[in-house]
Formats: C-alpha cells, structure tokens, sequence
C-alpha cells in the first residue's frame, strides 16, 4: 500500500512540475513572476497576456487531459481484454480518426474547421465497427475476435489514410503533425468541440474500475460473482473509444502513450489492480504528455517538432527500465 | 560497328591514323557546332517551371507532368501536349514515361526515387526546380542552352530582368509578413530560401521567421512568435480550390493564436490557392505586382 501511495505521489508531483515547466517555457521568454501574475489576472504587458492566456494555458491544459485520457483509455483496454498489447490502436480508434483527419486535410481543405469532428467521428465510427464484428456470429465478446475485428480495421483505416497521403504527396505536409501527433495553440476551440466525449468516457472509467478487477479473475469467475465480463468489456471498449477519439481530434495520434503509460505504472506500483491503475495511468498519462510536449516546443524554439517522437524517447527508457526490472 | 568511331576504331592500326585522330580533333575545335550533340527533340517536362520555360522559348514538348488534384500553372495552357499524372515516390508512372519515348526529363527533386529509376531506363534527367527568382533566371537560360536555344534565352532572360526591376519600383512600406504553408492549426511558415519567400522579400515584405533559417525553405515556427511578431499581414496558401477562400479565410482569422495580430484584427489575411507562391514560375513579374497589390498594398 506504502508503494502505491508514493508511486501516485511521485507521479502526482510529476504532474506538477511538467505543468509548471509549460506554463513558464516557451519560444517567449515570460519571467515566470510574470506568468503567475498574469494567471491571477495581473501583470505583464499585453503581448505576455495573449501568449500566457490564449496559447500556454489551454495547450497545458489540453495537453494534460489528453494525457490522461490515453493512460486511462489503455488501462481499461488492457484490463478488459486481458492482453498486453492492447491501446487505442487496438479497437482501432486511433487508425480510424487518423483516417477522418487526414481525409479533411487531404481532400476538403475548404472545411478544414472540422477537422476535430471528423477525426472524432472515424474514431468512434472504428471502434463501432470493432464491436458489431466482435459482437455477432459464435463466440461473440470473446478478446479474441474483438482484437481481430480491431486489428482488421487499423489495416483498413491505415490503409486508406496512406492511400490518400501517396496520391497527395505535395499535400502531406499539413498532415504531419497529425499523424506524428502534436498539440496545437488554438486557445479553447478543440476542447469546446470534444470535452463532452471525454467527461462521458471518464465517468464509464470510473464506473468500471471494479468491475474489471473481477474480471482479471477470468470470465467464469468473474459470472460467478455476478459480473457480466461481455458487458464490462464492451463498457471499457466505449469509454476508451471515447476517450481515445476525443485525445485524437486534440492532438492527432499518440497511440503509444495508451499502450506503456499501464504498463510503466503497473510495473513501479506492483499490483494490477484496477483501483490503482486507472488513476496512476492518467497521472502518468498527464505527466509524459505535458512534459514531452514542453520539449517539443522549446528545445529547438521558436521551431515546434511533433510530439509523438519525444514521447516515445521519454516514455521508452522508462519502460524498458522497469521492464527489465520485472523480468 | 558501323559508326565513324568504329571505323576510326579499325584504323588504328593504320599508318595515317594519327594524322586523321589529329585532324578530327582540329575539326573538333574549329567548328564545334559540327560535332555537338543535336538538341533533345523528345522532351517531358514534368515541372511547371521548366513546361512554362519551353512554351517561352518555343519547344513543344511530348508531355507534361501534372500532380494529382495540383494547381499547377501552365502558361500558355500547352493544347495536345499529353499530360503525365505524378504521384509519390516516382513521379510519373515509368511504363507510360518510357511509352513515349523521351530523350530528355526536366525533373525535379520531388521525384528523386523515379529519376534514378529513368536514369535506369537511359533518359537523360535534368534537374530545375528553382527556389529563388536568381535561380529560376539561372535555370531559364540552362534549359535554353539545353535545349537549343541559347540566344532566345538569353533575351528571354534580359527581358525578365527588366521586368522583374519594373515590378519591384517604387514599394512605399514594408510591412511585416508571415507566409505559411498548409492548411490547419499546424501550418509552416515559409523562410526567405523558399519561392514565395523570396517572392515576398523582392515584393518588399519583411518575412516573419522568428530569427530561423532551414535548408528546406521551411519550418513549423511557435504561434507565441507570431503573437510577439505582430505580423502586419498573413498570407496562407494551402492546397486548396477558389471556392474554399472564404472559409479558409474566416478560419484563419479566428484562429485564437492570431486572433491578437495586427493582420488578423486589419483584415489583411489572405490566401493564394493558384501557387504562384509555391512554384517557380516564369511569370516572376507578374507575381511579384499581385503581391504588392493584393497582399502588401505597398
């Protein structure tokens, strides 16, 4: 118990130092005086308002929701379908509203305002397909068929989004922060658009976390205890494709944050348990993300790099560590 | 082996062969013209630039490249030209390049995997693809020398020049631009080693590049530059079609990063969908008055 707590500690305070590291850093050197002031209402010069108010605060913000919206959509992920491997990629949320978005860059950049719309709607529309496949014929719910059906449509929406990249080539640069994930500075207007889908994806996660602890008893057990394990899978699978697809229609597609941000936190607290999990992987979530993209964005400033890439390089040392330490 | 070299080959051992490999290459020398290669008559130009820089010199191609759903600017319009569709990594399809059997390609680096593969096929590929207006006058008179027609090209050139010092005459004020690339909330902006930030700068903008230099002419720069910038106007140019300009425009301007600018709160935001910013063109005068009048109003 001593070692969750510090582990949720550690990551809480984590947390805290990666968004105070993106709410004073920037291509604009803010005093950080200034910075605290203007967030109170004070302080600096109007240029320092806009830069603190309208571009740093709601890409912190963004940047910590989404984080924790992955980590918890690929803990329940992983919980539900008892597999490892298991992440938003899986149920094919991510190829799907990777498909949405680049179908808007690529051939209607005349509605280019809906962008988040559509990366969110071929995000859900992916994991929907997903578990009709997965939920008809024998055997329905089983883990098995709901990741074929989901490795079936990551190959069906990743080959229609590189279909449309390799007919458009002199069109792809305007998709490649998408597709290599980044946050924007657009103030609020993306989190306007999605904040229902992920209040509704957080609530269904939070509602789930002791259902799925049964569950990692195997299905019989789990009956015998008066759980429904096809419904609980199916409950994980919504929340995480809502989750999943509103973090896209943010911040392009992250899928690897899904993936480790479970295990790193399951490694360092030692238990699988649910009730610790869940929140610890958005913690952990929210603390890669709003780190990595601090980095993106200032270490070569005022130049802005995708985000995924520094992910995996924070994320991956991380892992393979307490990887090696498990083993 | 009936050619002269294979039977100059066969005289080797002759007693007079040094005389006639010495004559021969005084002929060489006195008349140049007598042993130069004959130009390229089967030409792909799969640039517009260099499509554009044959019609100005009066070399009608046996096709032209068009990309996918791209807004490419062919002037003149090329009639009964066949029109090779480009698309990633090669360019044109090799089958249907080598179908019309091409002794010369003017490419460009876009499509580097397909012009080692014509390279393979034993067409000569040549390279312009400029990025600045000194460079696209450079490779005007190189493709005039290339194909023929050296003196047309150099008067093409000259006449350019005066143009282009005609367009640039008088600008009044400089204001302060910031050119992207792209369409969304991610665009890139243009540095002053791309096309159309030359363009710009020869149009008398001052280029918005947060102090970055790139060789790809190109970088994703942080809108908190931007906001500190100020730029005076922003010139968008996505891939897009006329229809989209208003919505694109609007979208633009509400983006909340630039929302504060003093382009955006003046209404100078634009976009250019026809790319004349984003291709060499051989109409650089021309370019650099739209800029001036639309954009810079300078």
């Amino acid at each position: 118990m001593a070692r969750r707590t510090l582990v949720l500690a550690a990551l809480l305070a984590g947390l805290l130092a990666a968004a105070i590291a993106s709410m004073a850093l920037g291509a604009v050197k803010i005093p950080i005086g200034h910075v605290v002031e203007i967030l109170f209402g004070g302080g600096g010069n109007r240029t320092e308002h806009q830069i603190v108010d309208t571009l740093r605060l709601p890409r912190t913000v963004e940047a910590m929701l989404v984080g924790a919206a992955l980590g918890v959509a690929g803990a329940l992920l992983q919980g539900a379908l008892g597999n490892p491997l298991a992440s938003p990629d899986v149920i094919g949320v991510t190829p799907g509203a990777g498909f949405g978005a680049i179908l808007i860059i690529i051939l209607l950049p005349g509605s280019i305002a809906l962008l988040p719309l559509a990366a969110l709607f071929f995000g859900l529309l992916a994991a929907t397909l997903v578990f009709l496949f997965a939920w008809s014929g024998r055997n329905r719910g089983s883990t098995g068929k709901v990741v074929l059906a989901g490795i079936a449509m990551l190959s069906l929406f990743t080959a229609g989004t590189t279909s449309l990249l390799a007919a458009f080539p002199e069109r792809a640069p305007s998709a490649i922060f998408f597709i290599a994930g980044g946050l924007t500075s657009s103030g609020w207007e993306n989190l306007e658009t999605v904040w229902p889908y992920l209040l509704a994806g957080a609530l269904v996660a939070v509602t789930l976390v002791r259902p799925l602890d049964r569950l990692a008893l195997g299905d019989d057990v789990a009956a015998s205890l008066g759980s429904r394990p096809r419904l609980i899978r199916l409950g994980a699978g919504v929340a995480a494709a809502l989750l999943a697809a509103a973090s896209a229609a943010i911040a392009g597609l992250l899928g690897f944050l899904g993936l480790v941000v479970p295990h790193v936190v399951r490694m360092a607290g030692g238990t699988s348990s649910h009730t610790f999990v869940v929140p610890a992987s958005a913690l952990g979530g929210a603390a890669l993300l709003t780190a990595a993209d601090t980095l993106a964005r200032t270490l070569r400033a005022p130049i802005e790099m995708p985000v995924g890439p520094f992910m995996v390089i924070l994320g991956v040392p991380l892992f393979l560590w307490l990887l090696r330490k498990a083993v | 082996m009936s050619t002269g070299l294979g039977r100059f080959c066969q005289l080797r051992g002759h007693k007079g062969a040094p005389l006639l490999a010495a004559a021969l290459v005084l002929v060489a020398l006195a008349f140049p013209a007598a042993v130069a290669a004959k130009p390229p008559q089967r030409i792909v130009a799969l640039s517009p630039f260099a499509a554009n820089t044959l019609a100005k010199l009066g070399v009608a191609p046996v096709a032209i490249g068009q990309t996918l759903g791209g807004n490419e600017r062919f002037s003149p319009k090329p009639k009964g030209v066949a029109v090779l569709p480009l698309s990633h990594p090669n360019g044109p399809n090799l089958e249907q390049l080598a179908a019309l059997d091409p002794d010369l390609v003017f490419s460009s680096k876009t499509w580097a995997k397909g012009n080692l593969a014509m390279k393979q096929l034993g067409i000569d590929v040549v390279l312009h693809d400029p990025t600045s207006i000194k460079g696209a006058l450079a490779d005007t008179f190189k493709i005039g020398e290339i194909v023929g027609r050296k003196h047309l090209a150099r008067d093409t050139l000259q006449a350019m020049r005066g143009e282009i010092e005609s367009a640039s005459k008088g600008i009044a004020k400089h204001p302060k631009v910031m050119l992207i690339l792209g369409v969304g909330r991610t665009p890139f902006t243009f540095l002053p080693n791309s096309w159309g930030g030359d363009i710009v700068t020869q149009a008398g903008g001052e280029l918005l590049t947060g102090g970055v230099s790139s060789t790809s002419g190109f970088e994703r720069i942080s809108d908190e530059v931007v906001v500190a910038e100020d730029p005076d106007v922003i010139i968008a140019v996505p891939h897009a079609n006329e229809e989209d300009i208003p919505s694109l425009t609007e979208y633009l301007r509400s983006n909340p990063a630039w929302a504060s600018t003093r382009a955006a709160r003046s209404g100078n935001v634009y976009i250019s969908v026809d790319n004349s910013l984003l291709q060499a063109g051989t109409d650089i005068a021309r370019t650099i008055l739209r800029v001036r009048r639309a954009y810079l109003h300078n």
